[in-house]
């Protein structure tokens, strides 16, 4: 089983989409695959039309294995299900603060979906709280969406300084930018600045309307318009995941 | 219940996916009036809806054994789609599959591409031919259930199911099969409180095994439908010839039943089978002394002799055939190749033997046989008592009789068995023991379970002895006769040395037998299987 986070202490970056577009990805890739909504706004949810049950919050999420086990849910998409969130998650972080090795309890929560799953994304909620920290560690791969602007590159170096001053291991995190708009000058000039720096992804994710969109449809862009130039991009960078 | 009621009895759950979060697929019964036009919407809640999505045909083959060793172990046997599945009967869940592009009316096991599937068949039976039971085709309809949310929380399929050999156009079935997604089974139980309650059209609810049998049934057949197990429960008072004619009755239907499997060279175990019931006839003609008019009784044994007779050959071109890995493993590699002419020779003869058998089978004094005999076995006057003085005794009392003395004939001949232990006195034992075994199988259901069982089973560690030895006696004596027969030739040199080595390895084997008779003998003539034998032949008194 191979873990992938969409990470971001900066909110609006497309990581929903982003989760969205490459879990579904690799589903069609015959790999039974899950996304774990952990963002209360619910927002991965939403777009596959899954609200969680009532019987579901966060207590059961922090039992784990079993518990989670029964309240996934399967997508309209083959070899991909969901692990919905649910509101209660808003107080995750309390409740984890009070576990005995929170930082560890994430991991430990979903050892035995590997019997299950080749793959598991993790939506995240934008901030760095314990839950995140939570999600560090039970990630092999960080993929950090990056908008090509200042304040979006400093919450990148803020994360860099948080893994080194918490001696945790950041070749896991893979920024990539996304929402790029190549008319804008200083798009460009930041995405030329970084294209060599270490653990970028070459790939860059387009601003593009449809991906807005994807609220209406409510469903992955690569189901609905595959033809379209984000679901290209969205495919070459799970080429590019892939071969490495 | 007619077939087509027991289908409007319909109401299932199938687990097919391969998540235990998975709630379990609901199959309901439809009546026959129904038409794929008026698909049951009613069980939908406000705000849901079905959305059509495709419609197919799907041919379906069902297999199994003739004795229904996947039914038995609780599998079916399918192929559609150009792969062969196993599915469990219980949950519907497939277990395995393969591709298998043909439709063969009958396969072997051993025969099917090394895997999962293969083995599985290998362990129900290797000897057995998987035959195919039916045809269906199945016109299918599938539509998704949305909820309010447009999300699909099921998909429902409408299955028209057709005999796919009929000329009739009409379906022998229409069913319903719900399959909720992964997450959904508590929209799944409103649904079908739902359809229970709302749908006209909706019968019932049958589960994958109810499913099967009722398109088995639909199709002629019935599931375990033979055996050729003695099942009889015979009654314990009842006059003995009443008991034995209803034995007589089992044994030929057994024959007959396997009349069929042996015409149409199926298995070998078709063959295998009639004469085990040829011989169980005889058997009880010969042994219930005073049962039946002495001069009628040897009258028909003489009839089944012959008919015994004419089987001989052919089965031991069959056993010939069955055991060729066993002697390619008793020889060394080089001599392996050496021996393949042995079988073809087994092959072309058994052919040969096998057209003349039918031939039998299908002819005027082999009919006239079977009526004459069928009009004896069921005949239900009571017997003249002066020819038959024993007729009106009871069961009880002659099973009792007849075992004490089968088991007396045992221990007297096998302790009269010299040290030397030769072929001719194990012969002789080996048949005084079958003797005694069929006895027992006969008259087993009118004693307690808990007195014949452990009687059995010692007569059996001493028939396996015995058996053992007298095989590899007849293995021997037969390939002597062939090796001498063998003209001169190099193919025929390098033959006759590949015989010469496996009646090495069988002599040994042979004498290995022989030599741990008289240790088998003395654990059954002991004081245990005395009191045993005691204990079951006085059970009737207390």
């Amino acid at each position: 089983m191979k873990t992938i986070a969409l990470y971001s202490i900066k909110g609006g970056v497309g990581k929903t989409a982003a989760a969205v577009n490459l879990s579904y990805l690799s589903s069609r890739l015959s790999l039974p695959t899950l996304i774990c909504d952990l963002d209360p706004q619910g927002a991965s949810s939403y777009y596959f039309r899954i609200t969680a049950s009532k019987k579901y919050n966060s207590d059961k999420f922090l039992k784990g294995n079993k518990k989670i086990y029964q309240h996934i849910k399967a997508t309209d998409f083959e070899n991909l299900d969901l692990l919905p969130s649910d509101f209660s998650y808003r107080n995750l972080d309390i409740e984890l603060s009070e576990e005995k090795k929170p930082q560890k309890k994430l991991k430990k929560n979903i050892e035995e979906l590997g019997e299950e799953y080749r793959f598991v994304f993790f939506d995240c909620a934008p901030n760095l709280t314990l839950l995140s920290e939570s999600v560090f560690a039970a990630s092999d791969i960080i993929l950090v969406p990056l908008i090509p602007t200042t304040l979006s590159i400093r919450t990148y170096l803020q994360l860099k300084d948080f893994f080194k001053a918490n001696k945790l291991d950041s070749s896991k995190i893979r920024p990539f930018f996304s929402m790029v708009e190549k008319k804008k000058k200083l798009h460009c000039d930041i995405i030329d600045e970084f294209r060599n720096a270490p653990g970028f992804l070459a790939q860059t994710i387009p601003y593009n309307s449809e991906v807005e969109k994807m609220g209406i449809y409510r469903a992955p862009l690569n189901a609905v318009l595959p033809n379209s130039p984000a679901s290209k991009a969205y495919r070459n960078l799970w080429e590019e995941l892939s071969v490495q | 219940m007619k077939p087509e009621h027991a289908v409007n009895r319909a109401f299932q759950f199938l687990c097919k996916t391969r998540m235990h979060t998975t709630p379990n697929t609901v199959y309901l019964g439809l009546n026959q009036t129904f038409s794929s036009e008026s698909l049951p919407e009613q069980f939908l809640l406000a705000g849901w809806q079905l959305k059509a999505n495709s419609s197919w045909k799907e041919r379906r083959e069902f297999y199994d054994t003739f004795e229904w060793h996947a039914f038995e172990k609780g599998v079916a046997v399918i192929k559609k789609k150009k792969t062969l599945f196993l599915a469990d009967l219980n949950t519907g869940q497939e277990k395995a599959s393969l591709p298998f592009p043909g439709t063969p009316s009958s396969f072997f096991s051993g025969t099917l591409h090394p895997g999962t599937l293969q083995a599985e068949l290998s362990s129900l039976s290797d000897i057995r031919a998987f035959i195919k039971l039916c045809s269906i085709d199945a016109i299918i309809s599938s539509y998704s259930v949305l909820n309010d949310n447009e999300k699909t929380i099921a998909t429902l399929t409408s299955e028209s199911l057709y005999f796919a050999d009929s000329k009739k156009p009409e379906p022998f079935a229409h069913l319903l099969s719900l399959s909720p997604l992964k997450g959904y089974g508590d929209e799944m139980e409103l649904i079908k409180k739902s359809l229970l309650c709302n749908d006209e059209n909706v019968c019932s609810i049958v589960d994958f095994r109810e499913l099967f049998e009722l398109i088995i049934t639909a199709a002629g057949r019935n599931c375990l439908d033979y055996s050729s197990k003695l099942k009889l429960e015979l009654d314990a008072d009842a006059p003995v010839h009443e008991s034995a004619r209803r034995l007589l009755q089992f044994t030929f239907s057994v024959m007959r039943a396997n009349e069929e499997g042996i015409k149409k060279n199926i298995d070998s175990e078709f063959l295998h089978d009639y004469r085990v019931a040829i011989r169980r006839t005889r058997s009880i003609l010969k042994q219930l002394k005073g049962v039946f008019d002495a001069e009628e009784s040897a009258y028909y044994l003489n009839l089944f002799r012959d008919l015994g007779k004419r089987t001989n050959e052919l089965r031991d071109r069959d056993v010939y055939l069955l055991r060729q890995e066993t002697y390619f493993r008793y020889l060394p590699p080089f001599l392996q190749p050496s021996l393949q002419l042995f079988f073809k020779n087994m092959a072309v003869s058994r052919k040969k033997l096998h057209k003349q058998f039918c031939h039998y089978l299908a002819s005027s004094r082999y009919q006239s046989f079977l009526e004459e005999w069928d009009a004896f076995a069921t005949r239900q006057s009571v017997p003249d008592p002066e020819l038959s003085p024993k007729a009106c005794h009871s069961t009880m009392s002659v099973a009792t009789e007849s075992i004490k003395k089968a088991w007396k004939k045992v221990i007297q001949h096998g302790r009269q068995v010299s040290s030397e232990a030769t072929d001719t006195e194990l012969h002789a034992l080996r048949i005084d023991c079958k003797k005694l075994r069929y006895l027992l199988e006969f008259f087993s259901s009118i004693f307690p379970h808990k007195s014949i069982a452990p009687v059995i089973r010692q007569l059996k560690e001493l028939q396996e002895n015995l058996g053992d030895f007298v095989d590899f006696a007849v293995q021997l004596h037969f390939l002597h006769d062939r090796l001498t027969a063998i003209p001169s030739g190099k193919e025929e040199n390098l033959l006759a040395a590949s015989m010469g080595a496996l009646m090495a390895t069988l002599f040994q084997k042979q004498e290995e037998a022989r030599s741990t008779f008289h240790k088998t003998f003395s654990a059954f003539d002991d004081d245990k299987t005395s009191q045993l034998f005691h204990d079951l032949l006085t059970s009737s008194l207390t």
